[in-house]
C-alpha cells in the first residue's frame, strides 16, 4: 500500500505498549487508534504518565508496539530493518526535543548541516539550505557559534532548523517549549505554526502548556494510555 | 567524512584532561616498546660485539674434531692455500691464524692451566682486541720470542708482574713429548671475561709453532667480514665455500649457540613486553571510549534518532579510537625519541654482566632505526582501532529510546 499519496499520514490502529519493569508488567499505552493528516498541527496532551512520550516514540519508528499496526507515509514501520528505520528516520521525519539536543561540538551551522550529510546532500546544496533557514528563522549571523553559546530560544530555533532542513514529512517535538519561559515558548510556537501554514509541513507536538496546547488546530488529550479526547479547532 | 573527523576530534577535547591521561598512558606504551626495541638492539649488537670483536672473531676455520678435542695433532689442512683464499674473498674483511693448545703455566709461587694461543700481533690486532684490552706492558713490542702476555687474574694466581719471568709446558705435536719454554711477561689483560682473565696466555704465532713442533701449521683461522649477515646464519654458503672434509667454517652463531638462543629469546621478549603494553594501551582504549560513551549516552540517541545509521554511529566511535590513537602517537614517538636518543648518547653501563655466557665490556647503546617509528606506531593505529571495534558496535546497537529515557 502506498499512502504517500493520500492525505493520511500517521495512521495508528490498536496501539498497545507493555513495558517490562523488572518482571512487573506496566501498561504504557492500552490501545491507540488515531489518524493525522497531512499538514496537521497537532498537540498531544495530557498529565505525566498519560502515554505521551511513548505514543511519540511508536509514531516515530523509535520504539515499537507490543500490539497494533503503524504506518507512517505509507509504510508499515514494524516491518523495517534498523537501518531502514534509520533512513527513514533521517528522510521523512524531523525531531525536535525538549532539551534542544543539538550536538555541542558542532557549530550551528555543522549541527544543521548533519542530517543533509548523512542525506549525502553536496556541499554547495547544504550551504545554501542553512544559509535559507538559518535566514527564514532569524539566525542569521549565528551560523559559527557552537550551541553553548547561545540562549535556549536560540538553541530551539536551531532545533527547528536542523528538523526542518531536510523536507520531512513529519515534524515530531517532544516538549519543544518546556525548557523555555512563557514569552519565548510562545514565540517558538508561532514561529511553528507559521512554517506549517506557509509550507504546509505536517506538525505534531506534545505538551501540557496550556499556552501552548491554545494555539494547536488540533489537541488529542491521552488519559492512562488511551485516547481520551480528540477535538479540532475551527 | 570531514565533519565526521571534526565530530570525532571535537569530541576527544571536549574532556581534555582524560584524553590528555589516555592518550599518554597509550603513547607511553608505545614509548617503551621503541625504547625496548632499541634496548634490545643495542643489547644485540654489544652481545654480538662482545663475543666477536673481543676475540673470537665473526667466524672461524678448524680442521675437523678440533673443536671437540683440542688435539694439537688436529691442524687445517692446507693453511697458507686457504689464507690466500680469504685475503682474495671479498666478503672476508681480515684474517688471523692461531695455535691453540692446553698448557701449563709455572710461576714461582704458583702454577695454573691455561689455553696458550700462539697469535701474529700485527695480523690480530685488526681482528681482535687484545692490543686494547692491555691494561700493563705492551702489545709484543719489539721482536723478543719470549714475550707473554697473560690475564689480569691469572697475574693474581700466579702472584707475578711486568717482567716475571713464566714457565710453560705443554705437549707437542705428533710426538707427544712435553715441551718446556720459558717466558718473560710482557703485557696484562684485562678483558673482563672471567675465562679469558684467568686462564688464557698469548704468545707469538711463530714461538707457540716452535714449541709445539707444528712447522707452519696453524689450528685456527678467525676471521671477520664485511657483511654482518652470514655471521647470523651459521647455513649461509659462505662457510660451505672453506668447509670440506678435513675443515670446517663455522660462524659464531655456529660456535656460541648459546648466544644465538639468547638473542633469539630476546626478540622473543620483545615480542612477550610489546604484548603486555599492548594489553595495557588496550584497556585504555575501551575504558576512554566507554567512559566517553557513557558521558555522551543520550547524544547518541540523539543522533541515532534523527537518522544515524547504526553503522555510521560505528564509525563515529572509530573514528574518536582512530584520532585518539594519532594524539597517542605523535606523544608515544617524541617520548620514545627523546628517551633513546638520550640513553642513545650517554649509553647505559652494563659492563662486566654476563649474559648467555657473553660478558658486557662496553656501555650499551640503544639503537634508534626507522622503522620503530613506522611499525610501532602503526600497529598501535590498528590495533586501536581493532579495540575500538567493540566501543564501536556498542554504539551502532544502542537502541535510540533507551538512550533517551528522558525525552522521545
Amino acid at each position: 500500500m502506498s499512502g504517500d499519496s493520500t492525505s493520511e499520514l500517521i495512521m495508528a490502529r490498536g496501539i498497545k505498549k507493555v513495558y517490562d519493569d523488572d518482571g512487573v508488567p506496566v501498561e504504557a499505552i492500552r490501545g491507540i487508534d488515531l489518524v493525522i493528516e497531512r499538514g496537521e498541527f497537532t498537540a498531544i496532551v495530557g498529565p505525566s504518565g498519560s502515554g505521551k512520550t511513548t505514543f511519540l516514540n511508536i509514531i516515530s519508528g523509535l520504539d515499537t508496539p507490543t500490539e497494533g499496526e503503524i504506518r507512517l507515509a505509507g509504510r508499515r514501520l514494524t516491518e523495517m530493518s534498523a537501518k531502514e528505520l534509520s533512513d527513514f528516520r533521517r528522510d521523512k521525519i524531523g525531531f525536535i526535543f525538549q532539551a534542544y539536543n543539538l550536538i555541542p561540538v558542532l557549530s550551528v551551522e555543522e549541527n544543521i548541516e548533519y542530517i543533509m550529510l548523512l542525506q549525502g546532500v553536496s556541499k554547495t546544496d547544504r550551504r545554501q539550505r542553512v544559509e535559507r533557514i538559518l535566514a527564514e528563522l532569524g539566525l542569521e549571523g549565528y551560523a559559527n557559534r557552537l550551541p553553548i553559546k547561545l540562549s535556549g530560544g536560540q538553541q530551539q530555533r536551531v532545533a527547528v532548523a536542523r528538523a526542518m532542513v531536510s523536507g520531512p514529512s513529519l515534524i515530531l517535538a517532544d516538549e519543544p517549549t518546556a525548557n523555555l519561559d512563557s514569552k519565548t515558548g510562545i514565540e517558538l510556537l508561532e514561529m511553528m505554526r507559521e512554517l506549517n501554514e506557509k509550507k504546509g509541513m505536517t506538525f505534531v507536538f506534545s505538551t501540557h502548556d496550556m499556552k501552548i496546547m491554545e494555539r494547536a488546530r488540533r489537541l488529542v488529550t491521552l488519559k492512562d494510555g488511551r485516547v481520551d479526547s480528540d477535538e479540532t479547532k475551527e | 567524512m570531514f565533519l565526521y573527523l571534526k565530530l570525532a576530534i571535537r569530541n576527544l577535547l571536549r574532556n581534555k584532561r582524560r584524553t590528555f591521561i589516555a592518550g599518554s598512558a597509550i603513547g607511553i606504551g608505545l614509548a617503551a616498546l621503541i625504547c625496548t626495541d632499541a634496548l634490545i638492539l643495542g643489547m644485540e649488537e654489544n652481545m654480538i660485539a662482545s663475543a666477536t670483536e673481543s676475540f673470537l672473531g665473526e667466524g672461524q676455520i678448524h680442521r675437523r674434531g678440533f673443536r671437540e678435542s683440542y688435539e694439537v695433532d688436529k691442524t687445517i689442512v692446507d693453511p697458507q692455500g686457504i689464507l690466500e683464499r680469504l685475503r682474495n674473498d671479498k666478503l672476508v674483511d681480515r684474517a688471523a691464524p692461531r695455535v691453540i693448545t692446553y698448557a701449563m703455566i709455572n710461576s714461582p709461587a704458583n702454577l695454573a692451566a691455561v689455553s696458550m694461543i700462539g697469535i701474529d700481533p700485527e695480523a690480530e690486532r685488526y681482528l681482535s682486541q687484545v692490543d686494547e684490552a692491555l691494561v700493563e706492558g705492551e702489545y709484543f713490542a719489539g721482536d723478543d720470542p719470549h714475550d707473554i702476555v697473560i690475564g689480569q687474574k691469572l697475574a693474581d694466581i700466579l702472584e707475578v708482574h711486568l717482567g716475571s719471568r713464566v714457565v710453560m709446558t705443554a705437549a707437542q705435536a705428533r710426538s707427544g713429548d712435553l715441551s718446556q719454554e720459558m717466558y718473560r711477561i710482557s703485557g696484562i689483560f684485562h678483558f673482563n671475561i672471567k675465562e679469558m682473565d684467568r686462564a688464557t696466555v698469548f704468545v707469538r704465532l711463530s714461538q707457540a709453532r716452535k714449541m709445539l713442533g707444528l712447522g707452519d701449521d696453524i689450528h685456527e683461522i678467525a676471521l671477520t667480514l664485511h657483511d654482518r649477515e652470514p655471521g647470523l646464519n651459521s647455513d649461509d654458503p659462505f662457510w660451505g665455500r672453506y668447509s670440506d672434509d678435513e675443515n670446517e667454517a663455522i660462524s659464531w652463531s655456529g660456535l656460541l649457540p648459546e648466544l644465538k638462543t639468547a638473542l633469539e629469546l630476546s626478540q622473543f621478549s620483545t615480542f612477550i613486553i610489546g604484548l603486555i603494553l599492548f594489553g595495557v594501551v588496550a584497556l585504555g582504549i575501551i575504558n576512554t571510549l566507554f567512559m566517553s560513551m557513557h558521558e555522551r549516552q543520550f547524544e547518541f540517541g540523539v543522533l541515532r534518532a534523527i537518522g544515524t545509521r547504526p553503522f555510521i554511529m560505528a564509525r563515529l566511535i572509530l573514528f574518536e579510537a582512530g584520532a585518539l590513537a594519532a594524539l597517542s602517537i605523535i606523544m608515544g614517538n617524541i617520548t620514545g625519541l627523546i628517551v633513546t636518543y638520550i640513553t642513545s648518547k650517554t649509553g647505559i653501563d652494563y659492563t662486566g654482566i654476563e649474559f648467555s655466557g657473553v660478558t658486557f665490556r662496553e656501555l650499551l647503546y640503544p639503537i634508534l632505526e626507522v622503522k620503530q617509528f613506522i611499525v610501532y606506531p602503526l600497529a598501535v593505529f590498528i590495533f586501536t582501532i581493532l579495540i575500538g571495534l567493540y566501543p564501536a558496535f556498542s554504539a551502532a546497537r544502542l537502541s535510540p529510546v533507551k538512550a533517551m529515557r528522558r525525552s522521545l
